[in-house]
């Protein structure tokens, strides 16, 4: 096969600089998987409708399936890897196993991803902004019951941690 | 489900975009949000040589709330423009419409002018663009024109753009303090393009509907006005829209329509609601617009 | 026949952990992304390989030619049916004699049976580049079209293309069996009902794909396979059958699996062609279906058509039931269950919790043009349980009966069980009219009857759907052969105390999501008298866990549970004679409480299991002559019956046909619980995913023989938004047959949920006469039920 033309790309994946040297059709979610070997962000559908490849762009959750590595150059990349500081799961992390908030874990990358956008724009969000914030993230175990209410749980576990850095 | 090979051209300014698009219009595909590009390149439906990436060029993701106008640069995130509190004060349709584009992960990505240009007849965007009205601002390298809306959706997927020209904006009409609105799509599930929608606008003038609007999505290969219905409305005291004046408006939308079946819905189910959403739309812009005039 | 306490042989230790909602040890590794499924999995010199599929529904190979590709043999291989020739075909193991059998060759060799029948499989050094080559080669394949077979109705007109030419119909299988005196019914009856329903045929659709990892090392003539399956050890045998190979000389293993649901339960037939291609090559091969070829060419599950005569008295009785049971097997009857999943399954489960004394059943099963039918979750169950729950409540309303009175009517009293349903299923205990009785309490009947009345004025339409069901669990050979597809099956377990006093539970069971470590780990350290820390459960390994047959059909919590407190048991005594040694005391006066082991009333004369469990390995004086604390347990369980009702509250926009699902309320008795929080879970995922059959679910294929929904676009499954709020109650009936009382579950939402959201719109729309005869219930449908557009049958 013709082999084509590759580039070199830096991505800041994580607060990490990686150089990687890619075909410019490669998908940020693949060069993420494996040219950075970070196999946590999933995909489960890559055509932008399953929401499993969802990583924080600048901040923004996006679709890493539709987006090309190349675009990303320059940009802040966050994904699920990123999350747990030296092992301790974070404030999100926590409130989905208490509350049981996946079961074969395929979309739970993604789905932590979007809550944390979510939580971000919305610290405070009710039940039914929690519901319309993740309904481009599908997950197939759950029925999403315990992963509305893990998210209810990262907001008020959130909000407590807010509430507390302002007391001290 | 990986896109065939293409080369990416990461423009840096509007002119260098054209020079690249002028040079092989044919072969190369404009990218901005790319939300409904790329997934058609990982299905390999959509295979450009070229991939003209809109997305570094500085300024191009302007949001200009001017006098009577809207003004969103071809690399404006719907994110942003769904959250921008001058885009609601504005053009409140807009801001509601964007609720039900994709899903947010989508708009963070996806632009509004891109989702105009891609024009499927069933997405928001394009009716939402067709019932304010207003213009694309089409760049070749040739030089610069205007597209009317409403000369702007050819067919599915279509629009008058030419493949060497760049759509670098769309202005809306914003309406004036007397008008009311309403946006109504049903989906099968939300977010999901529209079985059958309506977008409608309407402006009182002493007590009368001086300008009615009213747009189908999802009933035709574009998004379609509906003037007997629109007609119907001009000149018609606010107090007497009626039930029968309305399920007569229902009744000349569906007749205006010709939708076919999907797997969705049929075209009967499509011309029936049409005329349910279209008289819900009345309704509702009618007590929007009361409730502000 | 009125024994219900659980028999002392039959009991387990159940202490500390037994019923308490433990959080999952098994949660970090998702959470922080390290969990490895097989598409995380990379070796070196690894290979990707992409199939060309069909892109006809019925076709003969002509050509493939390969020579289009550039670099083949050096850098792009190709494998077709005829390089496989010797490969013998996948076949189903049901042991029924008038079933005719439909050959499938892993790759095809003259004909293809669907669109997505695998044509080749293209390898490459890079997913990118073996997609380019598969597109050019897929271009390069010449067919020769055959009339397509879109339907069950077209597989049986006269003059029909037959899918497999020597069996000379597309009709497989037809039986009628006779249960009970129909005559004697039918001549008694009032009135009689009829209904001609089609189930939607809808998948598994988990949100990992399917895939496989292939590596043979040729210096150690060793096969190596990693595969998103529920049965690693079944399928360690059937590709050492297949290919060949000594079955020592492979091992299969099942790493994370991303949702499975039955679908992962048959052997794939990709899982034979990829490890055949990497014996070929001498290279790690690696294969991950995407989502379009998921739609297209993975099994697909639980279309039926099952036409119903129902006698009844005027009281609203249930006195027999004739009734066809028609499945639309696909293009092959697929191998381990054959087409007949649904249609068997459905006909023999389709009384119910009810007293149903007269049933005439006929099931069928034919040959189509679409990808095959294989197991989904609530297999044929969830068919029968939406006819019948349907037709109840027509009937009720038919006779002027409260949905909720004639179901009291016809349901088996707890006192009644065992009960021997009359097509021969053993119900063991259970809580039918209990469930019921809970459901409607929770609900507020009558106050949501007041509401509806209220509201219709207003021209709102609300509606409540009741359905109630049973749902065969502990998938043995006994339950397999009451379900009417006999199949020889048991699982095994290995406890293991290391020297140390930790714990390693090894299981043939697999996890897909279910929470296995945590559940087992549960019974393990209420079985040994530990901390749940000091278990660690192992599985989906071949290497390191003992044969079984894996996760499928809600069989894991009685046989793997049970599996594990007997060998716990076993374990807990070798301890307790080596303590007794140690401690000079009676093992029968010795007890084991968090970890150590102490005289009963004497706490101070004790040993932790570490100083026990060293001494039982390397101490001479007190070792036994086995001195490994271990023990590997079988159990074939016998048939085990969960049941519950499921309550949905709806309203029908009866302007745009647009159901929207206010509420749902569902009870589940699957009898002794291990961990509640993953029992709520469970229910309520099941029920999402009948809330899918019943609202927006379907394969969709043309007349043409054209899938139609090959796009998460068109193939909608449920998101957040879709489903209301789901409360769980349990009730706890323990099996009096089986170890522990426990009974499996996690089927029950999707069996009972289609029906329960069909009768909830039926009942919103009873002012317009509204009877349902398919799914799903998208809004076309609805306004057509309501006789605003069309026909109903449009």
């Amino acid at each position: 096969m013709a082999t084509n033309p590759k580039q070199v790309v830096t991505l800041t994946v994580n607060g990490e600089a990686h150089e990687v040297l890619i075909e410019g059709r490669r998908t940020l979610a693949d060069v993420l998987r494996e040219n950075v070997g970070l196999t946590g962000t999933k995909l489960g559908c890559e055509h932008g409708v399953c929401g499993a490849c969802t990583v924080l762009l600048d901040g923004s959750a996006v679709r890493s399936c539709l987006i090309f590595a190349v675009q990303a150059e320059g940009a802040e990349i966050a994904t699920v890897e990123g999350l747990a500081e030296d092992g301790k799961l974070d404030h999100v992390q926590q409130a989905f196993t208490d509350n049981h908030g996946l079961q074969c874990g395929f979309c739970t990358a993604g789905m932590l991803m979007s809550v944390h956008a979510l939580l971000a724009e919305n610290p405070d969000p009710t039940e039914d902004e929690i519901r319309v914030g993740l309904n481009g993230n599908l997950c197939r175990c759950t029925g999403y019951q315990n992963i509305v209410k893990s998210t209810a749980a990262a907001a008020a576990a959130g909000k407590a941690a807010r509430s507390s850095a302002q007391a001290s | 489900m990986k896109p065939p090979p293409f080369t990416h051209h990461a423009c840096r300014s509007v002119e260098e975009a054209l020079g690249l698009l002028d040079a092989d219009p044919d072969g190369s595909k404009v990218i901005s949000g790319g939300q409904s590009l790329v997934p058609m390149m990982n299905l390999r439906l959509a295979s450009p040589a070229h991939l003209v990436d809109l997305n570094p060029i500085p300024g191009l993701n302007g949001i200009d709330v001017g006098r009577g106008t809207l003004t969103l640069g071809a690399t404006a995130r719907q994110h942003a423009v769904e959250r921008s509190a001058d885009v609601t004060a504005a053009a409140p349709l807009l801001t509601a419409a964007l609720a039900h584009v994709g899903h947010p992960q989508i708009r963070n990505r996806g632009t509004v002018v891109g989702s105009i240009c891609h024009a499927d007849p069933a997405a928001e965007m394009p009716a939402v663009f067709l019932t304010l009205g207003g213009e694309v601002t089409a760049q070749s390298a040739a030089g610069t024109r205007s597209i009317a809306a409403e000369d702007f959706f050819d067919s599915y997927l279509t629009t008058a753009l030419e493949p060497n020209e760049i759509a670098t904006a769309v202005t809306f009409n914003t309406p004036n303090g007397s008008s009311g609105w309403h946006f109504e799509e049903v989906t099968r599930r939300h977010g999901d393009f529209a079985i059958i929608g309506v977008v409608a606008l309407l402006t009182l003038a002493d007590g009368r509907i001086s300008d009615a609007r009213l747009t189908i999505f999802g009933g035709a290969a574009t998004p379609v006005r509906l003037p007997a219905v629109e007609q119907l409305l001009v000149g018609v005291a606010a107090g007497d829209v009626d039930a029968d004046l309305l399920a007569q408006a229902a009744r000349e939308a569906s007749a205006a329509l010709r939708p076919g079946d999907d797997i969705h819905a049929s075209g009967d189910y499509r011309r029936h609601v049409a005329g349910v959403l279209t008289a819900r739309g009345i309704r509702t812009s009618l007590e929007r617009a009361s409730a502000r005039a | 026949m009125s024994e219900t306490i659980i028999e002392s042989h039959l009991a387990i230790r159940k202490d500390k952990w037994i019923g308490k909602p433990t959080k999952r040890v098994e949660d970090p590794r998702y959470l922080t992304g390290t969990a490895r499924y097989v598409a995380d999995l990379e070796l070196p010199r690894m290979l990707h390989a992409v199939y060309v599929r069909s892109p006809h529904p019925h076709a003969r190979i002509l050509s493939v030619d390969t020579s289009v590709l550039p670099g083949l043999g050096k850098s792009v291989w190709v494998f077709t049916g005829q390089d496989l020739r010797d490969v013998p075909p996948l076949i189903d193991h049901v042991a029924l004699d008038n079933l005719l059998r439909t050959p499938q060759n892993v790759i095809a060799i003259d004909k293809v049976r669907f669109v997505g029948d695998a044509v080749a499989v293209v390898v490459a050094g890079d997913r990118y580049a073996a997609e380019d080559a598969a597109e050019q080669l897929s271009a390069a394949v010449e067919y020769e079209v055959l009339p397509p077979v879109p339907s069950v109705e077209a597989a049986n007109a006269p003059g029909a293309a037959l899918l497999f030419d020597d069996l000379g119909t597309n009709e497989i299988y037809r039986q009628t069996e006779k249960h009970g005196d129909t005559e004697k019914a039918f001549a008694a009856a009032d009135r009689v009902f009829t209904t001609r329903f089609h189930h939607n045929r809808y998948g598994a659709a988990p949100m990992e794909t399917r895939g496989v990892l292939a590596n043979y090392e040729r210096s150690e003539q060793q096969l190596t396979v990693w595969s998103s399956t529920q049965m690693p050890h079944f399928l360690r045998s059937v590709i050492a059958g297949q290919l060949g190979l000594p079955e020592h000389r492979v091992r299969v293993i099942a790493p994370e699996v991303g949702g499975g649901f039955g679908q992962k339960m048959c052997t794939s037939p990709e899982e034979i062609a990829i490890p055949f291609i990497a014996l070929q090559l001498g290279r790690p091969v690696k294969w991950i279906e995407d989502r379009h070829e998921h739609l297209l060419a993975a099994t697909q599950a639980k279309e039926e058509f099952i036409n119903l005569e129902v006698a009844v008295s005027n009281e609203g009785k249930l006195l027999g039931v004739r009734g066809e049971f028609i499945g639309d097997g696909g293009g092959y009857s697929f191998n381990t269950e054959s087409a007949l999943i649904e249609p068997a399954l459905a006909a023999k489960s389709f009384p119910g919790p009810y007293r149903i004394e007269a049933f005439d059943e006929e099931v069928a099963a034919s040959l189509t043009n679409k990808s095959p039918v294989a197991a989904y979750r609530g297999v044929g169950w969830t068919a029968a349980n939406t006819v019948r729950e349907i037709m109840i409540d027509e009937i009720a309303r038919e006779l002027g009966i409260d949905p909720v009175e004639i179901r009291r009517r016809n349901m088996l009293r707890s006192d009644e069980l065992p009960y021997r349903s009359v097509t021969g299923q053993l119900y063991d205990s259970g809580s039918y009219l209990e469930s019921l009785e809970l459901a409607m309490k929770t609900v507020d009947y009558d106050a949501f009857r007041t509401m509806q009345e209220r509201l219709r004025e207003q021209g709102r339409y609300l509606g409540l759907g009741i359905s109630s069901y049973v749902e065969q669990t502990a998938w043995g050979s006994d339950s397999s052969a009451q379900a009417g597809t006999p199949l020889p099956s048991h699982d095994n377990s290995t406890v293991t105390v290391d020297p140390s006093g930790t714990v390693t539970v090894a299981v043939s069971t697999s996890c897909h999501g279910q929470g296995h470590e945590t559940s087992y780990a549960q019974i393990a350290a209420d079985g040994l008298g530990v901390d749940m820390a000091d278990v660690k459960v192992v599985f989906g390994d071949t290497l390191t866990s003992p044969y079984g047959l894996g996760t499928y059909a809600s069989r894991s919590a009685v046989i793997g549970g049970a599996t594990v407190a007997r060998a716990s048991a076993d374990v807990r005594e070798q301890i307790l004679k080596v303590a007794a040694n140690m401690l000079e005391a009676n093992p029968d006066d010795l007890v084991i409480e968090d970890g150590t082991i102490s005289v009963a009333g004497t706490p101070s004369v004790s040993k932790t299991l570490a100083e026990v469990a060293y001494a039982a390995y390397w101490d001479s004086e007190v070792r036994s002559d086995e001195p490994m604390l271990t023990s590997t347990r079988f159990y074939d369980p016998p048939a085990t019956y969960a049941n519950g009702c499921v309550v949905v509250l709806a309203e029908v926009d009866a302007d745009t046909g647009v159901v929207t699902l206010d509420r749902i309320v569902a009870i589940e008795d699957c009898g002794t619980v291990i961990n509640p929080m993953i029992v709520e879970a469970q229910v309520q995922g099941a029920i999402v995913q009948g809330i899918g059959g019943a609202l927006f679910e379907q394969f969709v294929y043309g007349d043409d023989g054209q899938p139609l929904t090959t796009t998460y676009m068109d193939y909608l499954i449920p998101t957040s938004t879709d489903v209301p709020p789901i409360e769980v109650l349990s009730l706890e009936s323990p099996s009096p047959f089986s170890i522990g009382g426990i009974k499996g579950m996690g089927e029950g939402g999707q069996i009972a949920a289609p029906a329960a959201v069909a009768n909830a719109v039926a009942d919103a729309l009873a002012p317009f006469g509204a009877r349902v005869r398919k799914l799903p219930l998208a809004p076309d449908y609805v306004l057509r039920l309501m006789g605003k557009i069309g026909s109903p049958n449009g």
